[in-house]
């Protein structure tokens, strides 16, 4: 209380101060006064009974001050003063200012961006209820397309009575419907869920309700939970959409809830259905079948399990399945299960590029912070004289300090401010980014933690800059003053930190460049792979028929015959040359892949079942997608339903089965317990052609085995459409939409792309990875080019006097040219040193973002090389042209 | 001349305290005065000691300043004694008191044999 008083009243005290000062003087007076008098009354007289008063007083002057600082808030008043004095002095230093906060600025904005995505996508606790007890359970086998097979419902049954240590089992089965609106149909990914499934998750709706276990089973209504993000897309946050009702698949399905944010995985999930929606799902071959693997796994640890226990289990649990059932786990496949955090696995797509990217932004914090430094270094060399004047005026080494801490704040504190600026512009620009690796991406921001990061940041640049400029010790200011305060400074160990910044800066710029030099070369690559597709203008789109729920003969059929209008329509627009039909575009991943038999053919003990991509393809197909014809005979519009099955195989399927034999005449049929939940029979098939193989899936995916058979033989599944032109054909797309939407107003139309664009697309990842290192290079390597420049500037402007002196012994501007390169080529040469090592130790690093380079791939190394160091030296160059045209007659006379 | 000794931090404002409590209401340079006085002129006060220590009880609230006609007819400010000064000068005498009964104790004690 009594503490808090004298604050209040010292704090009223800094405002209203002065205006006490009258009344102090009038009572130290009469203090004065009146000890001068008692001294009269001694005896003195009154010069000396004033002067012995005086004396005793200690100097009124000194007591005003003291009651003043007394009074007062001395140290915010000073601190006052030191901002005023900051902020003067570095408008007085425009240069010096700007580049100092422009330079910080960019490293502290480059920090911010990435750090808010690192922190939303892999650091922040997850939105569910004790999401760090939550484990995401994934089946995978060797091969391709074996990455995540995801489990059946025998498979979830056991895992449930089996581990003990999964408190609950979330398990929901990502699907595809077609939902119809005013403004046409769109193809949306749900998930079928079971009634426990948000309650294992911890999840809460934000309004309505979510599923239940009532809602389980069939003879319920339809239900649809919203995502958070489809309902603010597709209704716009429509608070009144609870208890409407939607067309779903040619049905209904009433809306009850919407979820709250949350992520899922591996996919992005639209909205939720109850398994009534889909009556596969419910069906015996869904429930029984062990090898039909739909259901995507999270379980809920209980809360005294931890994940090794959890592992364990599990691993027990399937041990003891794949013992008992050999015949659903091909042993030569290596079936496995992995127990996941969930937290951990919904940033495995993003976490080496984020790791990378955070890498180099920081990378480039530590280049413009050292550049500050050398920069701050050498402006305090050339202030030393004003330093030293306000020494001898009595302010102390620490007072000094201060003041020299408060200009850094200011600096560090403009950039920061900047730096957030250039932040927010970077969140927006990398959350677009971040969403092709993160389901996360939503819950990127620029929020408190992330601003504090940056407040901590600058903070700590501030004091490391004001601790830096080493100033001299108490005593040793009557040196310097003695020495005139022009003292031919730059002592040795300051000129040593100098050069090692500089050194520092052209190694971690040759890391920068040799990173981005990689993913450059990666993404040329990339883009250079061959598509498989002899031209690039074809322009591809997907039109769903067939209702995913009711795939019919008569539904089948149907959808072939609109179809087949779209084709003659289509065909008929001027410009096209031909129009193929499919179950797949190409390029496109195929998702229906099967195990795979040749007649006659067994497989090694321990051999992987070979699986394939299920494709069909009208007669004009492979023609309009530019696809050549190896051997053999195309389709032909005999090849259809009742005829005898016939397919089309690519190159990479004739040599797995047929190496060094002519596939023609031979036979190939789909297998596996899989086929009897598709309407795909497993009859032999005679190869009647071998087509090129084509790049499905991604440029960087790896080769697959691919079966087409005539589109006329097979269900029609995605419906793809083909169409060939003899020039721009992505102007086509509107025409070529306009037809289908007439003919099929309710199927939602996905994919209208051009080979070209397909390309772009699957590139676009790794362009923008090689885009954000070279840019973060590009900017490192211009902030180390001037702090050599400005490091030898600096050591050329304080060696003047003795290059003069040379000079005037006759050394010519050549040799003083040369002996300034020198000083420079020393420190970029070692910075070159350390650079290469660094880079050839981490690019191991990165591995994983690479593709068709080795890690140390000699070319970019060496191209790293010689950029570095023309840029270095060209840096030097400058300086050292400058000592060579030091005037010998005007250094010696300024002397 | 005995002495002389700095005035110990804290010791001050007990001494201000003491002397307005027996003197009164006083001005500045009396209170000095009586503080030299008291301590046999071991102890002197200038007014860089004395005014910061004035004002810091004053913001405290243990006393109150008033501007007065002072005996010879001058114009002078007095200070006198609140009652949270009454208070707090009482609870460090005693705190005083305790501590030096304390040090005296220590102190007076002879080397012990073993």
């Amino acid at each position: 209380m009594r503490y808090l008083r004298a604050a209040l009243r010292r704090l009223a005290g800094f405002f209203t101060g002065h205006r006490q000062d009258d009344e102090l003087r009038e009572e130290l007076q009469s203090h004065l006064d009146m000890e001068t008098a008692e001294y009269i009354r001694r005896g003195m007289d009154p010069e000396a009974a004033l002067r012995q008063a005086r004396l005793s007083s200690g100097g009124l002057p000194q007591a005003a001050e003291a009651v003043r600082d007394q009074r007062g808030l001395p140290w915010l008043e000073r601190a006052a003063a030191d901002l005023r004095y900051a902020l003067r002095s570095l408008r007085h230093s425009p240069g010096f200012t700007t580049v100092v906060v422009l330079t910080l600025a960019l490293g502290i904005g480059a920090n911010t961006a990435i750090f808010s995505v690192v922190r939303g996508v892999l650091l922040k606790p997850l939105p569910h209820r004790e999401g760090n007890r939550l484990v995401y359970l994934r089946q995978s086998h060797d091969g391709p397309g074996g990455g995540n097979v995801q489990f059946s419902v025998p498979e979830v049954h056991d895992l449930r009575s089996g581990a003990k240590s999964l408190g609950g089992i979330a398990e929901y089965s990502p699907f595809f419907a077609t939902l119809e609106g005013k403004d046409g149909a769109i193809k949306i990914d749900i998930g079928l869920v079971t009634g426990n499934f948000f309650e294992v998750m911890g999840l809460s709706p934000v309004l309505g309700r979510l599923t239940l276990p009532s809602d389980d089973g069939t003879g319920v209504p339809p239900v649809m939970v919203l995502t958070h993000e489809f309902w603010m897309r597709r209704f716009g946050g429509d608070s009144s959409i609870v208890g409407k009702q939607v067309s779903l698949n040619g049905g209904s399905a009433t809306v009850i809830g919407v979820l709250q944010p949350a992520p899922f995985f591996p996919d992005k999930v639209d909205a939720f259905f109850n398994m009534v929606v889909s009556p596969h799902h419910l069906s015996a071959l869904m429930i029984q079948g062990r090898t039909h693997r739909m259901t995507e796994v999270v379980a809920r640890l209980t809360p005294t399990a931890t994940l090794a226990q959890a592992r364990a289990e599990v691993a027990a649990v399937y041990t003891r399945m794949v013992g008992e059932f050999k015949e659903s786990y091909d042993p030569g496949s290596h079936y496995r299960v992995g127990v996941i955090p969930f937290k951990e696995v919904l940033g495995e797509r993003a976490r080496l590029t984020l790791w990378l990217l955070m890498g180099a932004a920081a990378f480039v914090l530590i280049i413009s912070a050292a550049n500050v430094v050398n920069l701050t270094l050498m402006r305090g060399v050339r202030r030393e004289h004003e330093l030293v004047v306000r020494a001898a005026l009595g302010a102390g080494v620490a007072r000094l300090r201060r003041l020299l801490l408060v200009e850094n704040l200011v600096l560090t504190f403009l950039a920061g401010g900047l730096g957030v600026l250039i932040g927010i512009g970077g969140v927006g620009l990398l959350t677009a980014f971040a969403e092709r690796y993160s389901p996360r991406a939503g819950e990127i921001s620029l929020d408190g933690v992330v601003l504090g990061f940056t407040l901590t940041l600058s903070v700590a640049l501030a004091l490391l800059l004001a601790f830096v400029a080493t100033l001299p010790k108490e005593g040793s200011f009557a040196a310097w003053i003695g020495a005139g305060g022009r003292r031919m400074s730059g002592g040795l160990r300051k000129s040593r930190l100098q050069r090692g910044l500089v050194v520092a800066q052209i190694a971690v710029s040759v890391m920068l460049l040799a990173g981005a030099g990689l993913l450059t070369r990666t993404m040329i690559q990339l883009s250079q792979v061959d598509t498989g597709l002899q031209t690039e203008e074809v322009l591809t789109m997907q039109v769903s028929l067939l209702n995913p729920a009711r795939m019919t003969p008569a539904a089948d059929a149907e959808s072939k015959l609109l179809l087949d209008r779209m084709r003659q329509e289509i065909a008929g627009l001027p410009g096209v040359t031909e129009v193929g039909l499919g179950s797949h575009i190409p390029l496109g991943s195929s998702l229906l892949s099967f195990d795979l038999a040749a007649e006659g053919k067994s497989l090694a003990v321990g051999e992987a079942i070979p699986r394939g991509d299920f494709r069909t393809a009208s007669p004009e197909y492979f023609h309009a997608a530019g696809i050549p014809l190896l051997k053999g005979r195309n389709f032909s519009s005999t090849d259809r339903a009742g005829t005898e099955r016939v397919v089309i195989v690519n190159q990479t399927l004739a040599d797995r089965f047929f190496p060094g034999e002519d596939p023609l005449g031979k036979r190939i049929a789909w297998t596996g317990e899989v086929l009897k939940f598709t309407p795909i029979r497993g009859d032999w098939r005679t190869i009647v052609g071998v087509v090129g193989n084509t790049q499905d899936g991604g440029l960087d995916a790896l080769p697959r085995l691919a079966v087409y058979q005539p589109f006329a033989q097979e269900f029609t599944m995605f419906g793809g459409l083909v169409i060939r032109t003899d020039s721009n054909a992505k102007a086509l797309a509107r025409a070529a939409t306009r037809i289908v939407q007439r003919i099929a107003p309710t199927a939602p139309i996905e994919n209208v792309l051009t080979v070209k664009q397909i390309k772009d697309q699957s590139v676009a990842p790794r362009r923008l990875n090689a885009e954000l290192v070279s840019l973060f290079g590009v900017l490192a390597v211009v902030i180390a080019a001037v702090g050599i420049a400005g490091v030898l500037a600096f050591s050329v402007s304080a060696r003047t006097n003795e290059i003069g002196i040379r000079m005037s012994l006759g050394a010519d501007s050549g040799r003083v040219q040369r002996m300034v390169l020198k000083e420079g080529v020393v420190l970029v040469a070692l910075g070159l040193a350390l650079g290469v090592t660094g880079a050839f130790l981490g690019a191991q690093v990165i591995q994983g973002l690479l593709f068709g380079i080795a890690p140390r791939d000699p070319v970019t190394f060496v191209g790293v090389v010689v950029l570095m160091a023309a840029i270095g030296i060209s840096a030097c160059w400058i300086p050292a042209l400058r000592a060579a045209r030091v005037d010998p007659a005007i250094t010696m006379r300024s002397t | 001349m005995a002495e002389k000794l700095d005035v110990k931090q804290g010791t001050l404002a007990l001494m201000i305290l003491k002397t307005l409590e027996v003197l009164g209401p006083l001005h500045g340079y009396g209170i000095n005065r009586r503080i030299e006085e008291t301590s046999k002129n071991r102890l002197t006060l200038n007014y860089g000691t004395l005014y910061p220590a004035l004002l810091k009880l004053e913001q405290e609230g243990f006393i109150t300043a008033e501007w007065r006609p002072s005996e010879n007819n001058r114009r002078a400010k007095y200070y006198a004694l609140t009652a949270a000064g009454r208070k707090q000068l009482a609870r460090e005498a005693r705190e005083w008191h305790q501590t030096a009964d304390l040090i005296a104790a220590f102190l007076g004690a002879r080397r012990e044999t073993p």
